[in-house]
């Protein structure tokens, strides 16, 4: 406990030094590094507004960051996740969008259902590749979000296509407010309770259940595991299955919730960001929590960065492409070396 | 120290310290030109540090090397080479994937950029001729067998005049007939003028072929060197193994641990009547496929009562691996069957195997027995967490203290069942894996290089520890290559040669035979 303390205050210290070396090169672009900060203080947490928008960003995000943990923690560099939570999002409105009309009560678990499912299936695949055939699953998850991508492109521009739209992207028909869990496009009590009872499903799971422990070795020693007789495909097969059915569940919150309909190219870093956070929460569940939060933070200030700070709301992405510089440098041979290994045993 | 004859190598003063670890402490010894020389010590004694020094691979935080009287740079190959002096590995460190010539050309000299395959041929076949070794030019280092391997590495240290020529634990991967061959081979070479320095541990081949000897003990240099002619194996078992750890050791285990034992001291059965045992482990001719870590297995029939310890000899890399992965399910099984106490396990994952009652103590310690960056607790748990489902509800901090417990009680020596696995020493990690593997419901022990990189007290313990096994009735296959261990505490003893069992002996064991069947030399 006080080792994995250490090691997320380790790596927080290395979002700060992210943190303080882009505001060093904002400066030197000619915008004000004080002002940064204070718009990313004034964005993310020095107001319940602020807090709200945090959390809003925040809580889909951990779902997702929480499904990257499992799959790492088994050690499947899953990252597939922008995809799967397309895929989840994507079924999701095919469910809420084709039942229109049905009483809620039906609608809305079917809806999270398919959406899991969406999630799921789109982590499943390249899980059987892997286990079955040792197909690098870096690979097949990459382009599965490509595909996902261009399906979202294609769906809301054809099936799901709202025929009123005149925006500048393509997207679905808004959800019914019947159906909605969030009203307009905030936060609300059931998304909450939602993210705190898989949250706390998901702590059960890594920290007190067998799957937890053997996960946890395979992911740090697979030969180890094989040789205790454990079926190591399953493992991860199950890691990976859980991974995309939560990504799944995200995108499935962002489409009855906040965002409230299935639009191209929506959230196009949310997959990203969340395994930055994985990281830097260093596959804990717990710290995963306030770390999603923190860069939930950083996405609710992206809106107060042009006001305050003059500086372009991209300029968040800078800022998150910094982080993830620091903490992927940290954490990559570790990682790399686990895999190797887990390669070689299996083909 | 004889001060009339010149000395080919002296150190002085080494210390040498890794992390918090002290491998030499100021060991200062000198090396006679002319002589065959043994340094012996048990594992961890600082021998192949003590070789590494020497030839400057590693820089020792103190102390001074002087070969012919000269002061070498410290730290430096190149320079320890320039001076004379060779190396051979431990773990050979020819390419594979070259041919013997090539290997010869590169390792020796690096090489030149452009040559002529015929011209390079032609030149290291005369060299390795007349260094007697029996090898074609072509031959891939990694088709080679292992002596053969052994012998070109030698002839490839000699290329560069060598004047002083260190093996480190060169008889390790040998069978008893190549033992003898090697022996030979530096006799002649100790005539040539080549001063020859074994890194040992196995007192019977330091006084076979040994002028003098030197004995480390612990880091720090015990005695030496002593002429052979004026000790004898008790007084050098003696200082190999100290007084602390030696009154807990039985005398034929001692024997056993320095490779000191006669023949004849090891003719008495241990146990009685195991030959009518019912048998917990029976192969029937299983044939596999190649397997990815060694040769298939051929039509392997073995059989392994309750309460016995079934040794499994042979040079490594003769089907050994493969046959514990079969048993493990993970060698692919073409023909023939595996009956796990009268039911035939033959197609049953591993997982149900174990729930059967087998346990594997698998070869690599660091890989395949634990996981070095999980936590003890974690390591510990895991054979009983796959025997329920995955789902299952369990207590950490319920688990951390009975594995606290259990630890204890085999008499690991660590801080706290949070801590990793990798922190601990070879025999405390291998305690942990016996902790785990033998348990109450184990009823056959697959037990490989069990006591392999172990010092002589945990050595002793893995014996214990089998033995006591053995006395609940387990049946045990133990897969060693050091003779005097299987010698030590199997009932029988069979013999792998290429994937086949060559040979079934029972008590008394006699060296020459097992050696023979070792070797195919029958065939």
């Amino acid at each position: 406990m006080i080792g994995y303390l250490t090691q997320v205050i380790r790596a927080l210290a290395f979002v700060f030094i992210a943190l303080l070396l882009c505001s060093i090169i904002f400066e030197f672009a000619g915008f004000s590094a004080p002002l940064m900060f204070q718009s990313i203080a004034e964005g993310a947490f020095m107001s319940t507004r602020a807090w709200q928008n945090s959390l809003r960003w925040g809580l889909p995000l951990f779902l997702t960051a929480l499904g990257v943990v499992i799959s790492f923690r088994c050690g499947f560099f899953n990252i597939g996740a922008q995809g799967q939570f397309y895929m989840g999002a994507i079924a999701a409105t095919f469910v809420v969008d084709g039942l229109n009309g049905q009483p809620a009560f039906i609608v809305i678990p079917l809806t999270f259902a398919a959406g899991i499912l969406g999630g799921a299936v789109w982590a499943a695949w390249p899980g059987i590749l892997r286990v079955r055939s040792g197909t690098d699953e870096v690979i097949t998850t990459l382009m599965g979000n490509f595909i996902a991508g261009l399906l979202l492109i294609y769906v809301t521009s054809g099936p799901l296509k709202d025929p009123s739209g005149t925006g500048q992207a393509a997207s679905s028909r808004p959800v019914g407010e019947l159906y909605r869990i969030s009203a307009g496009n905030s936060l609300s009590p059931t998304i909450i309770v939602i993210c705190v009872l898989v949250g706390v499903a998901m702590w059960v799971l890594v920290n007190r259940t067998s799957f937890g422990v053997l996960s946890s070795l395979a992911g740090r020693n697979p030969i180890m595991v094989v040789w205790q007789g454990a079926k190591l495909s399953r493992l991860g097969l199950v890691g990976f299955v859980i991974g995309g059915g939560l990504a799944g569940l995200a995108g499935t919150i962002e489409v009855l919730g906040p965002i409230g309909r299935l639009s191209s190219g929506m959230l196009p870093t949310h997959g990203f960001t969340a395994i930055l956070i994985a990281l830097v929460a260093n596959l804990s569940v717990m710290a995963t929590a306030f770390v999603a939060v923190f860069f939930g933070g950083l996405a609710a200030a992206g809106l107060y960065l042009p006001v305050l700070a003059g500086l372009p709301a991209a300029a968040i992405d800078i800022i998150n492409a910094a982080i993830a510089l620091f903490i992927t440098a940290r954490t990559w041979p570790k990682r790399l070396t686990g895999l190797l290994r887990v390669r070689r045993e299996t083909t | 120290m004889t001060s009339s004859s010149a000395l080919a190598l002296a150190c002085r003063d080494i210390t040498v310290n890794f992390g918090d670890v002290t491998a030499l402490s100021d060991v200062s010894v000198g090396f006679a030109e002319g002589l065959i020389h043994a340094v012996v010590g048990q594992n961890g004694a600082g021998k192949t540090t003590f070789a590494r020094v020497a030839a400057g691979i590693v820089r020792p935080d103190s102390g001074s090397v002087e070969i012919e009287g000269q002061n070498v740079p410290l730290g430096n190959v190149g320079r320890a080479r320039a001076a004379g002096i060779e190396l051979v590995h431990q773990s050979f460190a020819l390419p594979p994937s070259f041919t013997v010539a090539e290997a010869m050309e590169y390792g020796a000299e690096g090489g030149r950029t452009i040559y002529a395959r015929g011209a390079m041929e032609r030149r290291w076949m005369r060299h390795l001729e007349m260094l007697g070794v029996q090898v074609g030019p072509r031959e891939r280092v990694r088709d080679l067998p292992v002596e053969t391997q052994q012998a070109v590495e030698i002839a490839r240290a000699l290329v560069t005049d060598a004047r002083i020529l260190i093996l480190d634990e060169p008889t390790a991967v040998l069978s008893p007939s190549g033992i003898d061959n090697l022996f030979a081979r530096l006799k002649v070479m100790q005539e040539n003028g080549v001063t020859i320095i074994l890194i040992l541990h196995k007192i019977r081949e330091v006084l076979a072929v040994a002028d003098t000897v030197t004995v480390l003990r612990g880091g720090k240099l015990v005695e030496g060197p002593i002429a052979t002619d004026a000790t004898d194996a008790a007084q050098l078992s003696a200082s190999i193994i100290g007084s602390s750890v030696a009154g807990d050791i039985s005398e034929t285990d001692r024997e056993a641990l320095v490779g000191a034992a006669e023949e004849s001291d090891t003719d008495e059965p241990i146990t009685a009547e195991t030959k009518d045992a019912p048998a917990i482990l029976d192969i029937r001719n299983i044939t596999t496929r190649q397997d990815a870590e060694g040769p298939a297995l051929d039509k392997v029939a073995l059989r392994v009562g309750r309460g016995e310890i079934v040794g499994v000899a042979g040079v490594e890399g003769n089907g050994q691996r493969t046959l514990v992965r079969a048993l493990s399910h993970l060698a692919d099984i073409v023909s023939g069957n595996i009956e796990l106490a009268g039911t035939d396990v033959t197609r049953t994952p591993l997982s149900s195997r174990r729930a059967n009652g087998l346990r594997v103590i698998p070869f690599e310690r660091n890989s395949e027995g634990l996981s070095l960056s999980s936590a003890l607790w974690e390591n510990w748990a895991a054979r009983t967490l796959l025997l329920g489902g995955s789902l299952k509800l369990i207590n950490p901090a319920q688990l951390k203290k009975t594995c606290f417990d259990t630890l204890n009680r085999w008499g690991v020596r660590f801080s706290s069942p949070s801590q990793p696995a990798g922190s601990l020493s070879g025999g405390n990690a291998q305690k942990l894996i016996l902790a785990r593997e033998i348990d109450d419901d184990a009823t056959l022990i697959i037990a490989a290089q069990p006591t392999r990189g172990l010092d002589v007290g945990a050595t002793a313990f893995v014996w214990r520890a089998l033995r006591e096994a053995r006395a609940r009735g387990c049946g045990i296959l133990l897969i060693s290559s050091d003779l005097d261990e299987l010698f030590d505490i199997s009932d029988r003893i069979v013999v792998m040669l290429s994937g086949r069992i060559n040979g079934e002996f029972s008590r008394p064991f006699h060296l020459a035979d097992i050696g023979t069947a070792m070797t195919g030399a029958d065939r």
